[in-house]
């Protein structure tokens, strides 16, 4: 490693060191206590899962109770708070109160990972994120697509909110960090759109038919994003969207009409086992591709990793991801590296290559081991810190993020706008990164040293 | 039990005391990759250019005429898949007299002998699948992803039942006293006649014959005349890996030659998957004992269904509308565990119609062969008016909400969804075998449950529902032969899924399960008096 765990190890520090007091943010620690909580007794963490998603389907408080005493009692071994909770469930004004606090409970979580119900709502969240020194990039959630008049909405919601974000964002003050690297100037609106949610004919083994049906959609976006010098960033979903996601990105890119905008930006999974293939193959789209504006790559681990390994041992394959946790992140660090290192150097005599960036680099991760070693091999190897962005979770990473910002690295919140109903795969799909046994935010959570947390994978 | 990923590993029931190894399901294809999408289509070229197959009757090991009836391709009829030898009366009473034989041959060897013998015909399946999922394709408009499954459970039946055999070899303990000795074993009833459907082409016939052949018995098949090519394909593979010829004879053709077979004296077991009328049919052929049968048949039936899913006011329609357009639109709802009628909580019917039409609407009508349909034809003429009788009866008793596209030429079914039906619409009652789905109000669960309780069939059902309280009460209640919970309702796994109905829906034990195999069998138990002048000599 040309850089040296030294290097990457002083970074860590100086990041670690820059993280606020958990004391600054007291409802935080106490939804940090629920999440610890959770995450040691398994069948309590199913029982807040459970309560979670049903939630928004729940017709009534009284309803929303009688789901909650079901689940609980499942729980073999209740808590004593819980267990008096479930006492008063026997009587409807008991079920009526219980009901009440279960769905301020979990508005005040879904309020925590959701800035809000729609783009105008979210604007307050946003404008202040950015004066605080980090960008967003926003993802409306929504519930899945079966019709064309789903899809059709999801692309409108997409189109409304890169316009209400737009006028808005001409207001904010302007900050240097976030809005140009060496190659130009980067957009303040960013938004992320889901290929799935763009179209209804989302078939694995017939990429085709959903690549086609989408490509309708997703022009009419990046022209609107053009238009207002906006970003579009495609994410990335499980396995079974990945060929029609990566083909309908390149596709769409290459159009003519496209050729010097808007930005746009694609997601690599680091858990994914050929990730590196995936890499390979948007290096060779990069090289080929006569487009101006170069593409981001966010890097990050994959947030479907419990449904890959469940569909693939379902249906008796190898699980398209690495299962064991450490292989994921050494993973991780070797793709960080090849996308730094894709980049164009300073010559010897240390002037930039006058060379456009094939790709832009961003680095999604909660993890301080995994930032840092961006952060160490970006420097170690020439690269300047404005040319490497850091991305957090709203909701999960907001310590990290302004740590990063107050470390003068450029931070990007990726922030979900939707209603509770529409956001609860979401929600759901962050607890369970939350509170999984070996996440990197659990283990900083229960304490572990500095040490242990810039260990080497 | 956790691997070291924190994944729970699949258990495994079956005990590993074979030297067979344990019994895992085959794994199906990775459709989402291309090069197994390349794979496929390939083989498909290359079976393209062999048709049509000859597919001779097969008595005793000996070919017999193999022009008689043609299957052909149900997305472009004009094509031959196969070309069939009618197999006639006097073929059917050579063929049992040959199994008579072949029973008393095969009876005779062991267990592990018979066992080793079904392990090697699901390898030979193997190394053919990506042939045999193409015939699918052909042959019966499978579409790939249900044509590699079915490949797949084809193999998982021979290897299940092998080892399922040698479980059964040494019958259960009994209770032992001083001075007796006793034991309970299962033999061979003797002739197992077979008569399987097109539907599942080649993994129902093999189930059946499977069972009855690791039990020790002869078999003589009769596959439905619309797919006799798949069914050859299973009588081959048995032959090539040492089963004696006279243990399995193949007699395709069409109803008289099963309603000739299921009367023949010397048949001991029938084993049948179909319609409700010919079911019952078999059942009141099988209680006649002429002269000189020495036996009562048994009869083991899987008959039809009228397969329904609730969904109550709590179930996430995300998870509910995708299940819902497999379940009834897969295979053009020619599975008999296809969703046939949806009963849904007043308070989320209108979303959840709204959104399965629209769902509905966007389905790929096309042939099996095409990556990316989603409908295929249904298997002939009849089928397709038949459908379009139920859609036309669903139009005056309620009302149509949705009717796809089809293409021309082969035998196409527009996708529907019919609503707002009178509760006497013969729609509500009777099984389609089509790609057709009613929708109805319900005011609750409970209603749900009492419309579903006074259908005589009982094979399949769903239930969406997040309150635990409220699955396990229809759970209770429902007397469905399998019921699904939170997920779409066809797709049984052998070994994980036993597979079957219950009331009008059949008789007979869970195919793929654990109990299937003792009705191939005789029990015997033996009582020893173990005491001699006093002395208890064991």
């Amino acid at each position: 490693m040309p850089h040296g765990e030294e290097l990457l190890t002083r970074v860590g520090r100086d990041l670690h060191a820059a993280l606020p007091s958990p004391s600054r943010h007291p409802i935080k620690a106490l939804d940090a206590k629920g999440m610890e909580l959770a995450s040691r007794d398994a069948e309590l963490r199913a029982a807040l899962f459970r309560l979670v998603d049903v939630t928004p389907a729940c017709r009534s408080l009284d309803d929303l109770a009688r789901h909650l005493a079901e689940y609980v009692e499942e729980v073999d071994e209740r808590p004593q708070a819980l267990e008096a909770a479930m006492r008063v469930a026997h009587t409807a004004p008991g079920r009526r109160a219980l009901g009440a606090a279960a769905a301020t409970g979990v508005r005040h979580m879904a309020h925590r990972f959701i800035v809000g119900e729609s783009p105008q709502a979210a604007l307050g969240v946003l404008g202040d994120l950015w004066k605080e020194g980090s960008a967003c990039s926003v993802d409306l959630l929504g519930e899945a697509t079966f019709t064309r008049e789903e899809a059709d909405r999801y692309a409108a919601r997409c189109d409304e909110a890169l316009e209400v974000l737009s006028v808005a964002a001409g207001s904010w003050p302007g900050r240097h960090l976030l809005e140009a690297d060496s190659a130009g100037p980067l957009p303040r609106v960013n938004l992320s759109v889901k290929v799935s949610a763009l179209t209804p004919l989302m078939r694995p083994d017939a990429p085709h038919v959903g690549r086609e049906d989408a490509a309708q959609r997703l022009r009419p976006l990046l022209r609107r994003a053009q238009d207002l010098g906006a970003h579009l960033h495609i994410d990335m979903e499980s396995l079974d969207a990945l060929e029609t996601t990566m083909e309908l990105v390149f596709e769409l890119l290459d159009e003519p009409e496209f050729s010097d905008g808007p930005s746009a930006g694609v997601v690599l999974q680091a858990y994914l086992r050929d990730s590196g293939q995936q890499l390979d193959r948007i290096l060779e789209w990069a090289r080929a591709s006569a487009r101006r504006p170069p593409l981001t790559v966010r890097l990050v681990k994959g947030a479907y990793w419990d449904h890959e390994v469940v569909e693939a041992r379902r249906h008796g394959w190898t699980p398209p991801v690495f299962e064991v946790k450490a292989e994921s992140d050494r993973n991780f660090e070797e793709l960080t590296r090849r996308l730094l290192d894709s980049r164009p150097r300073k010559d010897e005599a240390g002037m930039p290559s006058p060379s456009n960036p094939l790709l832009r680099v961003a680095v999604a991760s909660h993890n301080i081991r995994s930032l840092a070693h961006a952060i160490a091999h970006n420097r170690a190897t020439g690269g300047e810190d404005r040319d490497l962005e850091l991305q957090v979770l709203r909701g999960l990473g907001d310590e990290l993020g302004i740590a990063i910002a107050a470390s003068g690295l450029r931070v990007r919140s990726y922030c979900p706008v939707g209603d509770l109903v529409a956001g609860m795969a979401y929600l759901v799909r962050r607890l369970l990164e939350n509170t999984s046994n070996d996440s990197f935010l659990g283990e900083q959570q229960r304490g572990a040293s500095i040490e242990d947390l810039l260990a080497a994978p | 039990m956790k691997d070291e990923a924190g994944m729970p590993s699949p258990s495994n029931p079956l005990k590993d005391a074979t030297g067979l190894g344990a019994f895992i399901n085959e794994p199906v294809l990775e459709l989402r990759r291309a090069p197994v999408r390349a794979s496929l289509t390939a083989a498909l070229e290359e079976l393209d250019g062999r048709l049509p197959l000859r597919v001779p009757v097969l008595v005793g090991g000996e070919r017999g005429a193999d022009a008689g009836f043609e299957s052909t391709d149900p997305a472009v009829p004009e094509r031959v898949v196969a070309q069939a030898g009618r197999a006639t009366e006097s073929h059917v009473a050579e063929a049992v007299a040959a199994a008579g034989r072949g029973a008393r041959e095969w009876g005779a060897r062991s267990a592990i002998e018979r066992a080793v013998v079904l392990v090697r015909a699901a390898a030979a399946l193997r190394g053919r699948r990506l042939e045999l999922a193409a015939l699918m394709v052909r042959e019966c408009a499978k579409p790939w992803p249900e044509a590699d499954a079915d490949v797949c459970e084809a193999i998982d039946f021979l290897e299940y039942y092998a080892r399922e055999a040698l479980l059964l070899e040494h019958g259960p303990a009994l209770l032992q006293v001083p001075g007796e000795r006793n034991t309970m074993g299962y033999v061979p009833r003797g002739v197992v006649a077979v008569i399987s459907p097109w539907n599942f082409p080649l993994a129902i016939p093999t189930g059946m014959v499977a069972a009855g052949l690791a039990t020790g018995n002869a078999v003589v098949l009769k596959p439905a005349e619309q797919s006799p090519g798949c069914a050859l394909a299973l009588v081959e593979a048995l032959h090539g890996v040492g089963l004696p010829p006279e243990a399995l004879s193949l007699l395709p053709g069409f109803g008289e030659v099963g309603a000739a077979l299921v009367r023949d004296p010397g048949v001991h077991t029938i084993a049948f998957t179909g319609s409700g009328a010919v079911g019952l049919d078999i059942v009141r052929a099988a209680a006649e004992t002429p002269d000189g049968q020495g036996h009562v048949k048994r009869v083991v039936a899987e008959m039809g269904g009228k397969n329904c899913v609730i969904v109550d006011s709590d179930a996430d329609l995300d998870e509910v509308v995708p299940a819902l357009v497999d379940s009834a639109f897969g295979f053009a709802g020619q599975k008999c565990s296809a969703a046939s009628r949806v009963l849904v909580h007043e308070a989320v019917h209108d979303e959840l119609l709204e959104r399965l039409t629209g769902a509905v609407e966007v389905l790929a009508v096309g042939p099996a062969e095409r990556f990316g349909t989603d409908v295929p034809p249904v298997i002939d003429r009849e089928a397709v008016e038949r459908v379009a009788g139920y859609v036309e009866g669903a139009g005056r008793s309620g009302r149509v909400a949705i009717r796809g596209q089809v293409p021309d030429g082969g035998w196409y079914c527009p996708p529907t969804v019919a609503c707002d039906l009178e509760p006497d619409a013969p729609v509500l009652s009777e099984e389609v075998f089509g790609p057709l789905l009613t929708v109805e109000r319900a005011s609750g669960v409970d209603a749900a449950c009492g419309a579903i309780e006074r259908l005589p069939f009982a094979l399949t059902g769903g239930l969406f529902s997040r309150s635990p309280a409220t699955v396990a009460r229809v759970a209770a209640r429902l007397p469905l032969g399998n019921l699904y919970v939170n997920r779409g309702i066809t797709g049984a796994m052998v070994g994980r899924q036993p597979f079957g109905g219950n009331r009008r829906s059949g008789i007979g034990a869970k195919a793929g399960g654990p109990d299937y195999l003792l009705q191939f069998t005789e029990t015997r138990v033996m009582t020893e008096n173990t005491m001699r002048h006093g002395l208890v000599v064991e």
